[in-house]
Parts: C-alpha cells; structure tokens; sequence
C-alpha cells in the first residue's frame, strides 16, 4: 500500500516542490527577468485561449515527426546494409565517424542556406539529430545478431535476401528499437533550435517570438510545453519497446 | 553379441565418406595452425557414430567440414557420392546453443524450417505440429523459447531439424549446456527417434558415457594436430543399461585410451 502510494505519489510530490521552490525564488526578482509557475501558467492559459499554443504545437509534432520519418527511412536500411556488409562497413565507417560529432546545430547556417526559411531547415536539423543514432545502433544491433541464427538459416537453405527479411530483421530488433528510442530524444531536443532558424511557427518560433516581445513568462511557458511533450513522447516509445521486448520474450 | 548387428539402421552403404580431410587456419601473427588433418572416416546409412575428444581436437571443425559450414584446407566429403558444397537443408546440424528464434513461438520455429523449403503455410503447420507431437511438445507448441526449459529448447531444435526429414543429422555437443539428468533424458529421446526415423546421425560430445550410451561406432580424437586416434564399435544392444558390467567395460577401454585411468587402477585386471 505505502509501497505503491510512494510509487506515484512521490515522483508528483517532488514536481509540487520544485514548483514551490521556483516560485519562492521568484519572490526576490522582477517578473520580467524571472517569472514564476504562476505567471507561466497564466502565459499558457493566455496562449491557449487565442489558439496559437495548439497550432504551434502541431506544427512543431509534425515537423518532429518528419524529419524523425525521414532519418528512419534513411538510416534502418542503410545501418542494416553496412551492419550485414563488412566491407561497405569499413569503407564508409571514417565518414560517418567524421559527421556524427558534428552538432545538428552546427549545420543551422548551411541549413538556412540551403533551405530557406520555414520548415525546411528545421526539418534538417531534426533529421540529423536523429540520424546518426538511428544508424549506428542499427549497424551495431545488425553486427550483434548472433552466428548460430544466420547458420541456421543457411542450413534450411534461406536465400540471402529473405534471411536479412526473415532472420536479421527481427533478431536486430530490438537493438534497432533502442536507436529510435535515444533519436526521440535528440531529435526533439532539436526541435527548438530547428525551429528559431527564421521559422514563423511551432514552439521554438513561440520562444523566439515571446523574447523579440521580452515575454519571459511566455519563453517559460514555451518551455513547459516542450519538457511536457517530450515526456510524453518518451513515455510512448518506451511502452512501444515494452510491448516488443515481450513479443520478442527479452527484457521481461 | 555381435558387434556389427549393433543398431536397427545399420546398412553397409556408405553415407559419408571423408578422405584426406584437413582443416588449417592462418593465426593473426602469420603462422599456420593445423585444426585437423588426415581424416579418413565413412558413416554407413543410418548409422549413429559419436565423435569425443578432448577440447581442441578439432571435432567441431570436423563436423563443421562435413555438414557444409568450414570448407576443408585439402581433402573432402563426399555424402551420398556428391562432394559438400555448403550447408544443405538434407543435412541439419544441431547447435548446443540451440538456435532457435526468440520472436517466434515453437511452432513458428518449427515452420521456420519447413516454409524455408517453400512448403505453404498450412502444410508446413501440419507437418511442424506433427514433428512436436513426436518430441513431445505438442503442449508448448505456442509459447516462445523463453518460456520454455533449456531441455524443451533442444527438443524444439531436434523437432524443427526432423521436419524436413533430413538424411543425416549433425549434432555438435547438443546436451552439452544441459543438467544431468536432463541430459539422460535426452540421450534416451534421441535414440527413441533415431529408431524412428532412421536418420544418420554424427554427434560431437566430450561427454565418454553419452558417447557409449548412444554411438555404434565412437571416434576417437587427439589434439595438436586434430586427428582420429581410433574408431571403436560399441556392441551393446539398445536400450544400453548405463549401470551394466559391459558399459562398464567399454567404459573403462575409453578411459584407457584417453590415459584418464589413474596409475593404480590401470594396473588391476578387470
């Protein structure tokens, strides 16, 4: 009983407390240069009354998601090509070495460059954000299938093409899984520097926008939406992961 | 007793036939190591011939070399009169790791094998939920591996192997993961369906009283290079009673030949 009342309890009692201490500390500044929980709120409160907090949002989940879509589609087959090629691996394996340090945000000036204004560059940046992660837990998930699976399948006389479909696929799953689980997080950790880089909508542009007014209680505001909402994707993800790690009969 | 009416497959047609079989490897600092050579062995049709030695006598890559996967330095295999090109669904080999899929259940499995050879869905569900009807596993037949005993695990690979009714059947230290009782139980299991289905069997153990128990013909392996020591006939009729005087004979003969009699013991007469 106390067990359990700890289990959900406590997590909300700590968010209560640092709402309790953000707004003590509030107390001491002007509320322009810190603005405390309430304040924010009533932001919130503001922009969801005059709509621009939902198109904002929406926006924003549909930017995220395609540049998650697109570095998805890009990187499973590519990880799983240089996963089952040695060769191509050790080819390609000095340039994405040199690319993948390189901050997404690095890139933003190229971006715009590139791109222009507006989702595009946004996009971009997202898509590198997850890129990179999606690709190297694929390859490593592919190179850690273990040798008796692909013996088997030799043995029974699978064809290379459907022991990849049949065989690599499924047992790198997992792994592959846990690729698209850490480039949620880069990738909406992103989403805010993709979207300051001269877009006129989503939660970064709300951000960029409140500072150009000096609407600090709405930049806060902005803020609590993204943590907010990155929870909830994270959350999401990881009860995907959980339904296959039980169909896969790992991690039980 | 007759030792060559030892088993109920025993034909005097040769099944597999190794000649010159040698097996070397390059090590990383460029020297050459020899795994196996000068094997010369041939495996009637429907025998069940056991394989033993000690860890690095090159059995693994012996079996290795017949069913396919290791391709030989020089010499070859020829099964059926046709030389080894590769793994060969006719040909199964059993891994003491099993092999089987942790996202499919045991019938899927099971089917894995049998639709891999372009049996259709329903046919190959047929034939996979008769094969675990022979082993015994009719009942798990829906759960995954996970869900299931190490003992029941094997008994999946040994069911998804008979399924294509293969000719011969390959096993590379099989039980050797298991408990001991657990692997009895096996030895007695795989026997059962080799009367059954009269399949060639060639199993690598490192275990001397699974070797007995189960094998008409027990090769025996040195190391350094990995070579055949001797082939002995073990003619005992099944089902072998592991606590009789005769294994105990046998049993003592192997021993013998490893040098694992101690000083004492090698002396006294049986």
């Amino acid at each position: 009983m106390w067990h359990r009342l700890g289990h959900w309890l406590l997590p909300v009692l700590i968010l209560v407390a640092f709402g309790g201490v953000w707004q003590l500390i509030a107390l001491f500044y002007p509320p322009a240069l810190f603005p405390g929980p309430t304040a924010t709120i009533e932001a919130l409160i503001e922009v969801a009354i005059n709509g621009t907090l939902w198109s904002n949002t929406w926006i924003s989940l549909v930017r995220f998601f395609t540049g998650y879509g697109l570095a998805l589609l890009i990187a499973i087959p590519l990880g799983l090509l240089f996963g089952c090629v040695g060769f191509l691996r050790r080819l390609f394996d000095p340039l994405i070495q040199v690319l993948r340090p390189i901050s997404p945000i690095a890139w933003s000036p190229l971006a715009v460059l590139w791109f222009g204004i507006g989702s595009a560059p946004a996009i971009y940046i997202i898509f590198l954000a997850c890129f990179f992660p999606m690709l190297l837990t694929t390859i490593t998930a592919v190179k850690s299938v273990p040798a008796v699976y692909l013996k088997v399948a030799r043995n029974f006389g699978v064809g290379s093409g459907m022991t990849v479909l049949l065989v690599i696929l499924p047992a790198a799953f997992p792994g592959i899984m846990s690729g698209l689980h850490i480039a949620v997080g880069t990738g909406w950790i992103h989403l805010v520097a993709g979207e300051m880089l001269g877009a006129q909508s989503g939660l970064g542009y709300m951000i960029v926008d409140a500072r150009n007014f000096l609407r600090t209680d709405m930049i806060m505001a902005g803020m609590l939406v993204i943590g907010v909402l990155g929870l909830g994707i994270y959350r999401g993800m990881r009860a995907l992961e959980d339904l296959i790690g039980r169909q896969w009969g790992i991690g039980v | 007793m007759s030792a060559i009416a030892a088993g109920p497959g025993d034909q005097l047609k040769p099944k597999i036939v190794a000649t010159g079989l040698e097996k070397r490897y390059c090590s990383a600092r460029g020297g050459e190591t020899v795994a196996v050579m000068g094997v010369e062995l041939s495996i009637c049709a429907g025998e069940f011939v056991c394989l033993v030695g000690p860890s690095g006598c090159g059995k693994t890559t012996l079996i290795q070399m017949m069913c396919g996967f290791e391709p030989p330095s020089a010499g070859r295999v020829l099964i059926d009169g046709e030389p080894i090109q590769g793994p060969n669904p006719d040909h199964i080999m059993i891994f003491q790791d099993y092999g089987l899929f942790p996202w499919r259940t045991v019938l899927g499995n099971v089917v894995f094998g049998l639709e891999a050879l372009g049996m259709s869905t329903p046919e190959a569900k047929a034939r996979a939920h008769e094969t675990l009807q022979l082993v015994g596993l009719s009942a798990a037949a829906h759960q995954h591996p996970h869900q299931i005993s190490s003992g029941m695990k094997q008994r999946v690979a040994i069911a998804r192997a008979l399924a294509v009714e293969p000719s011969v059947l390959f096993m590379d230290e099989p039980f050797a993961a298991l408990d001991a009782f657990t692997r009895l139980r096996l030895q007695d299991e795989i026997l059962r369906l080799w009367e059954v289905k009269r399949t060639t069997v060639v199993f690598v153990t490192h275990d001397l009283d699974e070797a007995i128990a189960l094998a008409q013909r027990v090769v025996l392996m040195a190391s350094s290079p990995g070579r055949i020591q001797r082939v002995m006939t073990i003619g005992l009729p099944y089902p072998r009673e592991r606590t009789h005087t005769d294994f105990s004979e046998y049993r003592r003969e192997l021993f013998e030949a490893f040098h694992l009699l101690h000083a004492t013991a090698a002396n006294s007469a049986v």
